[in-house]
């Protein structure tokens, strides 16, 4: 969402819209999170009074979606693709093969058993 | 580097010596300490059969600087002198020390995808270890971890091609047994400080205590207590966050305060009831 986006391009990576909106979700996630844990808490928390739980529930429910740790999704480095990317190298399936094959990530070989 | 296995086995006797293919002239200066000169290979010239006059003025170049302008008496004495026994330890395996009370202090795990950085290493370690006073058990070779991924080689589609990589995470596990914690962290530290391109090391360390460790325990625990408060008093703490005040504020409301507890009329204190 516009109202969060960096005003200068604050990334060093590939870059397309997707990598710039997964970036400036995970921004605004770290920024809400104290404030999602508090509401969620109080909304958990059966010793305090019915009324303050529901509101505290609506108030989580009217947090912008940027604030959801599910809307963060790994992206490729290399190439801003949002499918088969590994956690372990951060980068999708053939840019992994292009820089295993190069030598690029250390310890990586083609294997055969 | 290390001898190959060949060369070994038949050498049981002097199992700890290390053999390595040299030539005469190099095994002579690196006794007398001058082991930097490069073209070691080319030097087959043995001191004793050569008069001065006799050396050719090509083979002259190829002798280290300080031997050349000598006479032939003082030459054999330099490349004759015994090598220093710290030198001489660099070709043999590491040396240990016994332990004696066998207590584990410090397991040190060295990790590597590279067996000739990992070996030359943990060497080096158990080295530094000796030194240190420390007796080093291993190294273990702990098992590898392998780890494979297989992708399709296309960057769209044709998932019927594809492609293994591996990466095999090579372990070897040094363990300090009986040493002083401090002489340990010292020992970590040094290696900490001489650490070798491409392995990674993890220690667990342990320490043995006397009796009324608890005490001992909270006093530190106040003077780190302390010591933290110091540099990290505002660890955790966001100085734009407005978290705190707005649960002040939401917990201050009327909601909260004037409100009753839900079901406060039904709430009572359990009653103990005896059972014959």
């Amino acid at each position: 969402m516009a109202q969060f986006r960096a005003n200068r391009l604050d990334l060093g990576c590939f870059i397309n819209k997707f990598v710039i909106r997964d970036h400036t979700k995970r921004k605004v996630f770290t920024e809400y999170e104290t404030e999602r844990q508090a509401l969620r808490y109080i909304i958990r928390n059966t010793t305090l009074p019915q009324r303050m739980r529901a509101s505290a529930q609506l108030k989580l429910s009217q947090m912008h979606c940027y604030t959801r740790p599910t809307q963060i999704h790994n992206r490729c480095l290399m190439g801003g693709k949002g499918r088969g990317v590994f956690r372990d190298f951060r980068m999708a399936r053939y840019q992994f093969r292009v820089n295993a094959l190069e030598g690029n990530i250390p310890g990586v070989k083609k294997a055969s058993w | 580097m290390a001898a190959p296995a060949y060369w070994r086995s038949p050498f049981s006797i002097v199992k700890r010596l290390r053999i390595s293919p040299s030539t005469q002239l190099q095994s002579r200066c690196q006794r007398a300490g001058l082991a930097d000169i490069s073209n070691n290979d080319q030097l087959k010239i043995s001191p004793s059969n050569n008069t001065p006059e006799t050396l050719t003025p090509e083979e002259l170049e190829k002798l280290p600087v300080g031997l050349r302008n000598i006479s032939q008496k003082v030459r054999d004495t330099v490349l004759s002198m015994p090598l220093p026994m710290s030198v001489q330890a660099a070709y043999l395996r590491p040396m240990r020390r016994p332990s004696t009370l066998g207590l584990p202090v410090c397991d040190l795990q060295l990790r590597s995808y590279s067996i000739r950085n990992l070996e030359f290493f943990a060497d080096f370690a158990l080295r530094a270890a000796y030194y240190l006073g420390l007796p080093a058990k291993g190294p273990v070779p702990l098992p590898r971890i392998t780890e494979r991924w297989t992708v399709p080689r296309s960057n769209f589609v044709h998932k019927k091609s594809q492609e293994n990589f591996e990466r095999i995470t090579l372990r070897r596990l040094i363990q300090i047994q009986d040493g002083h914690p401090d002489v340990v962290q010292c020992w970590l530290g040094y290696l900490e400080r001489r650490s070798y391109h491409g392995i990674g090391m993890k220690a667990n360390v342990w320490e043995w205590e006397g009796l009324k460790v608890g005490k001992r325990m909270d006093e530190q625990a106040k003077q780190a207590d302390q010591a933290i408060q110091d540099k990290w008093g505002n660890f955790g703490v966001r100085v734009n966050a407005a978290t705190a005040e707005k649960m002040e504020k939401l917990l201050s409301g009327k909601a909260f305060s004037q409100q009753p507890r839900p079901m406060e009329a039904f709430i009572r204190e359990p009653i103990e009831i005896k059972r014959g």
